[in-house]
């Protein structure tokens, strides 16, 4: 029981140390900017302003949770570290993965409510520059919310990266470590492809070796697309990239336990 | 070595002590090179169960390590440690324990009364406990009126007090405070020094790291003096004073650590035990 309360008390620990940052209000505002601006671009084209307003919200919500993710995710652990806090936590009945746990659900749940908060923004916006009835609003909120969840689930695997590189690196470092493998996550199956055209079977092997060992976020971004543009997306897929993407987060969090476990605190 | 007699030599059954530790060795490496340095030389201390013990030294001479190593901050390269009859850092001994960690520094965001309810969590305490307790705690250290207010305005005396506080929440049995009169004005250490004689009575083991040896004579039984990663000697403070050879607590310091830089010079001049050594 007292597994729970140690992670609880570091998760709201996190949660309330995040939201009293004021870089994240900064980007909540940018992202107001940013879908302000779409609205502008949208009165330039003729019947596609609600699909511009749509993507390009979309786009700026991936864009500031992941940099919200990736430099708040590698200062998590570094900070208290350099703030020599971790003195106080680790000579109290907390174990490394606790920590971890709830330095993690702290951050997640702060940029779930980030990310929600732009979300319903951006469907207000796009439910304003549609035809604005009662009904199209729930809907239009809808056709954010499915592509705007696998936005999160992303989001949640970068901050495990970032956690993860944070209990062994510099936050220079781990942001380098952390924004290296979500962009290679991205173009994973475009290395596997490359190897398959090879002549070489070695190549192609190591390839498929790669491939097996490194995350593969790009079907995650496709399905994203479908959804964006109110198309069906097959469950059993989605429910695959979720399990998949979540296999991943729960080896970076063990990683980064162990790793933790096993430092000292000089 | 000076070494105390110990109290079954007095006919008084012996006290399971509540920390041990046995010829604490530890190295440690420089980042570039991996130089390795020798900072703790095979250390073996004893403290009883209700004894309030001093451990000095000059600085860098290894008391915060040992202090780290007890707590399981650290890990010996080798030799044993105990506390509570548990290895350090075990889990259920943190239970018992409680520290002060010198210079503390804490979260800037949260104010007095939530960061003692956060510690008071990490313990698994129940809500009302935890209020209560803090509470409790913040009277004792005369914090009540700053509670609400964001740590990032507090003095460092004020954090030092918050620290102390935060070390107690969970009545331990042990306190381990390094440095605990640091940043404290007089009024705040003669503060200080009344809650280590509460802590006494109740029968607290209490292990101190300092530098201010008035205080440390005036509350410690016994003290431990360690210099250059040694324990020099180990002896009660008032067998200190009924020897009538030292004028107080810094001569006896001052003789020891003077006495224990000549033998190792000594030591040094005919080829003895090198300290640092390249790996």
């Amino acid at each position: 029981m007292n597994s729970i309360n140690a992670i609880a008390a570091i998760a709201l620990n996190t949660f309330r140390e995040t939201v009293r940052e004021r870089i994240i209000y900064a980007f909540i505002l940018f992202a107001c900017a940013i879908s302000l601006l779409a609205i502008m671009l949208g009165s330039l084209s003729v019947g596609q302003d609600v699909r511009i307003l749509d993507d390009m919200g979309m786009a700026a919500i991936a864009l500031i949770g992941g940099v919200i993710a990736v430099f708040a995710g590698t200062n998590l652990v570094y900070k208290e570290l350099e703030r020599r806090t971790v003195y106080i936590i680790f000579t109290k009945p907390v174990t490394g993965w606790q920590f971890i746990a709830g330095k993690y659900i702290g951050l997640s749940l702060c940029l779930l409510m980030i990310v929600a908060a732009m979300g319903l923004f951006l469907g207000f916006l796009v439910w304003l520059s549609a035809t604005p009835t009662l009904t199209s609003l729930s809907q239009d909120l809808l056709l954010i919310c499915k592509p705007l969840v696998l936005v999160y689930i992303e989001l949640l695997f970068v901050i495990a990266a970032a956690t993860f590189f944070s209990t062994f690196a510099s936050p220079m470092m781990s942001v380098v470590f952390t924004l290296g493998l979500w962009l290679i996550a991205h173009f994973v199956d475009s290395l596997k492809t490359l190897g398959h055209m090879s002549q070489n079977p070695a190549l192609t092997k190591f390839s498929d070796i790669v491939y097996l060992l490194l995350p593969d976020l790009g079907s995650l971004t496709k399905v994203r697309g479908i959804l964006m543009y109110g198309q069906h997306a097959p469950t059993e897929l989605v429910s695959y990239i979720t399990c998949y993407v979540f296999g991943y987060v729960m080896l970076l969090l063990l990683l980064a336990s162990v790793v933790t476990e096993q430092r000292e605190f000089p | 070595m000076t070494s105390e007699s110990e109290q079954s030599k007095n006919g008084e059954q012996p006290v399971a002590p509540a920390v041990e530790a046995a010829n604490l060795v530890k190295d440690v490496f420089s980042d570039f090179l991996r130089k390795r340095t020798r900072v703790l030389q095979g250390v073996s201390l004893t403290v009883r169960r209700g004894e309030t013990y001093g451990l000095l030294g000059p600085n860098g001479a290894g008391k915060t390590t040992t202090l780290k190593i007890l707590l399981g901050l650290m890990r010996p390269t080798s030799g044993k440690v105990t506390v509570l009859d548990g290895p350090a850092g075990d889990r259920k001994t943190l239970y018992r324990i409680g520290y002060l960690p010198e210079n503390p520094y804490f979260y800037s965001h949260l104010t007095g009364a939530e960061f003692l309810d956060f510690i008071g969590q990490l313990f698994g305490m129940p809500r009302q406990a935890r209020r209560e307790r803090a509470a409790e705690l913040l009277d004792l250290v005369k914090m009540r009126d700053a509670a609400e207010r964001p740590m990032r305005k507090y003095s460092k005396g004020m954090l030092q007090r918050l620290g102390i506080a935060q070390s107690l929440i969970n009545d331990p049995e042990v306190v381990f405070w390094d440095e605990p009169m640091s940043g404290l004005d007089p009024i705040g250490r003669r503060d200080v020094r009344e809650i280590l004689k509460q802590l006494k009575q109740a029968g607290k083991t209490i292990f101190l790291n300092s530098h201010l040896l008035p205080d440390v004579n005036e509350v410690c039984d016994r003290i431990g003096i360690m210099n250059k990663g040694k324990l020099v000697c180990q002896q009660r403070i008032a067998a200190i004073s009924a020897t009538g050879n030292y004028r107080d607590l810094e001569d006896y310091f001052l003789t020891m650590i003077a006495e224990n830089s000549a033998a190792e010079k000594a030591v040094d001049e005919t080829g003895g035990p090198i300290e640092d050594s390249q790996r």
